[in-house]
């Protein structure tokens, strides 16, 4: 842009244009020439770039390459994961201030060096301004630090792989890095493409913080058969359940099915001019880091349009990745203009090329599919709402997304619609004390079973890990079905099958939205009352277990105690446990609540068969759970029938026990692909120890694994 | 100044549905001082705008004629030719959008402009400035007083104990009043934001004050401890949005007091253009009520064309 006719002050001083701003990229080009243009993996501290991969092009936004990126073979899987596991002995070797001064040091690198990392992330459509790494760093610096202190009976994992899609946004990589480095873990890093120069450059900036050679790994190439075939890696000492968590949690799937769709719903009582900015920002000007679907109150819908064109009137195109995502785009528009969509585009220059301008689109069903399952690309969609229960429905009424915008000034509203929000799409928690869970286990408890994550088939998830417990045979055992309403058990059914497990969900997810509304100290009572009931069958409970399992009357005794005091414990529980108010680092308050993850499925084991239960299942219904339990053999003890019946008139309603036989992943399939699962080491030598100690971190993790944790942030000045 | 805005009777449903968030505003504030903004050219071109934007102002107890007549040459004038000559600007008309005095001084302003041969505006704030708190008709005599004296426009204040109390139908009655004492002269409403509280009450108080006729809104009096903020800017500017979109009529919006960077002068233009779009880019919607600012633009574009920075003592004084 020199002095050309059409720039001189007296033209810009009549059209008023902006002019050229773009950013330097000086120091990122640098960094790029220095590694020859060509990211290969990061391994054990060191560049590695063999000349006989395959690579992968990286594009700019006019569509130029900027970089290639290496893809890494079996050779360097090999080579990554055995530089991590003696990472992970160095790294997990250090004191906690040890761990906490290196993630202090790396975040003053960041710092140092943070022209270079912000155009380095600038190269990904998804930047992420190295202010708010600096303060991720410092904050699980912090945890990194009070580890033993406050998690005193926890201790890592060992290699936790992070994968993440080609699109991910960086920010939302290091949210998963950052803590599970901080709580002494070593991490394999499978970056998508565009989040490769960045997670080299800061694993790079980490070697030079001081962190131990092969405490981070960085593996470039296909994510998904990259992420699957490190997963497989017997060495690899984080289970499959970890790369289904790291996965979920960052939509890394494939379809877009699984794509995060977040509700951003206005309230006739809201800012409306606010609402608009903000809806603006969130769907065109931070570029997706969830696609985002506008509920619009129906009596402000015309004022809300009328300044969603004017905004838009400013806005550029953006550009889309490639040519598939563009055609994706198109068809996606005319599709909801087929259904009657109108829209509203921007107004700035023409698109060129890849680009597409940021488009609303005013009037769609929630049925289209731009809604149900949204493309990438600057789109977002627009629906009217009558009510504020429609409002809250519609925002719901999709099986994936972990966030929801709500606009009102009514704080009593945003607090009851923020409550009554709720997705099924369990995956993990991120972010504060819950989100460490994810990268710690209990000192005491033994590792999981090496076979599960051997035989993992990374599409088929749930029925895999059903396998891998041998939950897979088609015949044999018997059920158990209790109508919902607990009146009676129906039937001893010798073939449970996937029928039961259908009768067994609906009547589950009838009963407990009702009960997750009941106040904790209902749900204690019920607990308490439960106990009590197992309490007076005692002997006869005693007697039933010693005869099924062949324990000595003393022992299956010892089992009935434990199980009325693990009760017990649970119902203590119901009340004690709170949510919290978190600081947080943007102006406002934020309000931390454990929620119930709604119907849960249970596979239980073989051995204690009643404290295994009482365990799993006390913490799930304390929670608000409802439960479906899938038992391996037919060894539930007669007794439980009677103490459930026992205690009907509050609790089983609630339970809605269903117990079936293999047939778990029936349900886990269909509706919930990405369910939170939770794999226990059982199988081990001693089949009993791990029920039996009530170790604080045992029980802390196993509520852990019946809770979701929902962050309400309010923002005030 | 163009079209008026010839305002629309009170609408209190309208005024009562106000809702505004004060974290959101305090955030698309943030955004807009982080635009990042072209230099050069780009730069140099924006600051003349700027200029051209101006309400050269002085509103001091110890005002004499001669003070006001320098203000009035350097309104004129307000960037040396020599300057304008190397960017080809110097027929172009940059001077500032008007001088701004208080009524007693109008004339003198008058006076000194005529003698200089201009057609230059002359602003008169009034009504009790700053604030406001003497009887009605005496503030409607001032009004009259600076119009027959050459005002061509005046800068009413708000009364802030209507707007505190919520009387808005008594305070649209007011500035009703003030608009028709007036007469031709282009009427700014200054709403004292410093003093009203609650951004709620300046979006209330902006959307009565052009329900009432007001040509512009105006932020401040200068005189109170609070005064143009970025924030309370963007809640007055989104009012002119919503009135603009109910009513078809364009209002124009001028913060004046504590503006005295360069730098400033292109986020208020860029907020502008951010918030309204780049209609509302001209003297005719938009002004910067200011005394010091004049100087630091000046000492921009000395640099943009020498490559070097003046000492103040090479610029003409004001």
């Amino acid at each position: 842009m020199a002095d050309g006719p059409s720039n001189t002050v007296f033209d810009i001083f009549l059209s008023m244009e902006s002019g050229p701003t773009g950013p330097s990229a000086a120091t990122s080009q640098a960094w790029l020439e220095s590694r020859s243009r060509a990211l290969g993996p990061l391994i054990h501290g060191r560049f590695t770039a063999p000349d006989d991969r395959w690579t992968r092009s990286l594009k700019d936004a006019k569509g130029d390459s900027v970089c290639s990126v290496l893809c890494a073979v079996e050779e360097d899987i090999s080579q990554g994961v055995s530089s991590s596991a003696s990472g992970f002995l160095s790294w997990s070797a250090l004191s906690c201030h040890q761990r906490a001064t290196v993630l202090l040091k790396w975040a003053s690198a960041l710092g140092q060096y943070g022209p270079c990392v912000a155009e380095v992330s600038d190269l990904s459509p998804a930047s992420c301004p190295p202010a708010s790494l600096v303060r991720l760093a410092q904050y699980y610096s912090s945890w990194a630090q009070l580890r033993d202190t406050l998690l005193p009976h926890w201790s890592p994992l060992g290699v936790v792989e992070v994968v993440v899609s080609d699109d991910c946004p960086l920010y939302f990589l290091m949210l998963k890095v950052l803590p599970a480095l901080a709580m002494g873990n070593s991490v394999l890093v499978v970056p998508g493409l565009s989040t490769a120069p960045s997670a080299l450059l800061l694993a790079q900036l980490f070697t030079e913080a001081g962190l131990p050679a092969g405490a981070l790994n960085v593996l470039t190439g296909n994510v998904v058969s990259l992420g699957a075939a490190v997963a497989c890696n017997p060495t690899v000492r984080s289970d499959g359940a970890e790369l289904c968590r790291a996965a979920a949690g960052v939509s890394v799937s494939m379809s877009c099915s699984t794509r995060a769709v977040c509700p951003f719903i206005v309230f006739e009582s809201a800012d409306v001019d606010s609402a608009v900015d903000g809806a603006i920002e969130a769907a065109f000007e931070k570029r997706k880091e969830v696609q985002w679907v506008l509920y619009v109150q129906e009596s402000v819908m015309d004022s809300v349009v009328a300044r969603l064109r004017l905004r838009m009137a400013g806005l550029q195109c953006e550009a889309l990745r490639d040519e598939a995502e563009h055609s994706l785009v198109e068809a996606a528009v005319l599709g909801a203009q087929q259904q009657g969509a109108t829209l509203i585009q921007a107004g700035g220059p023409p698109a060129t090329g890849l680009q597409y301008p940021p488009t609303v689109l005013c009037g769609v069903a929630p049925s289209s599919p731009c809604v149900s399952c949204p493309t990438p690309g600057p789109l977002l969609p627009l629906l009217a709402f009558r009510s504020h229960a429609e409002g809250v429905t519609l925002g719901n009424h999709s099986p994936h997304g972990h966030a929801a915008s709500i606009w009102t000034e009514d704080l009593t509203l945003a607090l009851e619609a923020a409550k009554s929000g709720h997705k099924d799409s369990g995956s993990c928690t991120d972010g504060g004390q819950e989100g460490l869970y994810q990268f710690l286990q209990p000192s005491s408890s033994p590792s999981p079973p090496r076979s599960s994550p051997a035989s993992l088939d990374y599409n088929q998830f749930g029925s895999q890990f059903v396998g891998g417990k041998s939950c897979k045979s088609q015949s044999g055992g018997s059920v158990v079905v209790q109508a919902p309403d607990g009146a009676s058990v129906l039937a001893y059914c010798p073939d449970g099958g996937r029928k039961d497990v259908r009768n067994a969900v609906e009547a589950a997810s009838k009963v407990q939205p009702g009960w997750m509304k009941k106040a904790p100290s209902a749900r204690a009572q019920s607990l308490y009352s439960l106990a009590k009931g197992l309490e007076a069958k005692r002997q006869e409970m005693a007697a039933s277990i010693s005869a099924q399992t062949g324990l000595s009357l003393d022992e299956a005794d010892q089992e009935v105690e434990l199980s009325v005091g693990r009760l017990t414990d649970w119902a203590a529980r119901c009340t004690q446990v709170q949510g919290g108010a978190p600081a947080v680092p943007q102006a406002g308050s934020a309000l931390s609540l454990p929620e119930a993850l709604g119907v849960v499925g249970v596979i239980l084991p073989d051995n204690k068969p009643l404290l295994s239960l009482v365990t799993l299942l006390g913490a799930a219904v304390a929670m608000g759970n409802a439960v479906v339990m899938v038992l391996q053999a037919s060894d539930l003890p007669a007794g439980l029938v009677n103490i459930i019946s026992g205690a009907r008139d509050q609790l089983t309603v609630a339970l809605a026990n269903h117990n079936v036989i293999k047939a778990g992943c029936q349900y886990l399939q269909h509706t919930a692909p990405f369910k939170t699962l939770w794999l226990h080491g059982q199988g081990s030598g001693d089949q009993g120890s791990f029920w039996a100690p009530a170790s604080p971190a045992l029980l802390e993790e196993t509520w852990q694994q019946a809770t979701q944790w929902k962050s309400i942030w309010i923002p005030t000045a | 100044m163009s079209v008026r805005n010839p305002g629309m009777k009170i609408d209190l449903e309208w005024v009562s549905k106000v809702r505004v968030n004060t974290q959101a505003v305090l955030n698309r504030a943030q955004q807009i001082q982080s635009i990042k903004l072209a230099k050069k050219q780009w730069q140099a071109a924006w600051l003349l705008k700027a200029v051209t934007c101006i309400d050269l102002t002085t509103l001091g107890g110890d005002d004499t004629q001669s003070n006001v007549h320098r203000l009035c040459m350097k309104a004129v004038q307000p960037v040396p030719r020599e300057l304008l000559g190397s960017l080809a600007m110097q027929d172009k008309g940059v001077r500032t959008a008007a001088v701004c005095v208080y009524p007693s001084r109008v004339a003198d302003a008058v006076r000194s402009l005529k003698a200089a041969n201009s057609n230059l505006p002359v602003a008169s704030v009034a009504t009790g400035f700053p604030a406001g708190q003497t009887p009605l008709r005496a503030r409607l005599e001032e009004v009259r007083a600076a119009v027959a004296d050459g005002a061509s426009e005046v800068d009413i204040v708000i009364n802030r104990t209507l707007a505190l109390t919520g009387q808005w139908e008594a305070m649209y009655d007011e500035i009703r009043q003030f608009r028709e004492a007036c007469g031709d002269a282009h009427m700014k409403s200054i709403l004292a934001t410093g003093e009203l509280g609650t951004f709620t009450n300046v979006y209330k108080a902006s959307l009565v004050s052009m329900m009432a006729g007001s040509d512009f809104i105006k932020t401040s009096t200068g005189k109170e401890s609070v005064n143009a903020t970025y924030p309370v800017a963007i809640v007055m500017v989104r009012a002119i949005r919503d009135y603009f979109l109910h009513t078809g009529h364009k209002v124009g919006f001028k913060p004046a007091g504590g503006i005295r960077t360069a730098q400033e002068s292109l986020v208020w233009l860029t907020l502008m253009k951010e918030e309204l779009g780049p209609q509302w880019l001209g003297p005719h919607l938009f002004r910067l009520g200011a005394s010091s600012l004049l100087a630091d633009i000046e000492r921009q574009i000395f640099h943009y064309v020498t490559g070097r920075y003046p000492a103040l003592n090479e610029l003409p004084m004001a």
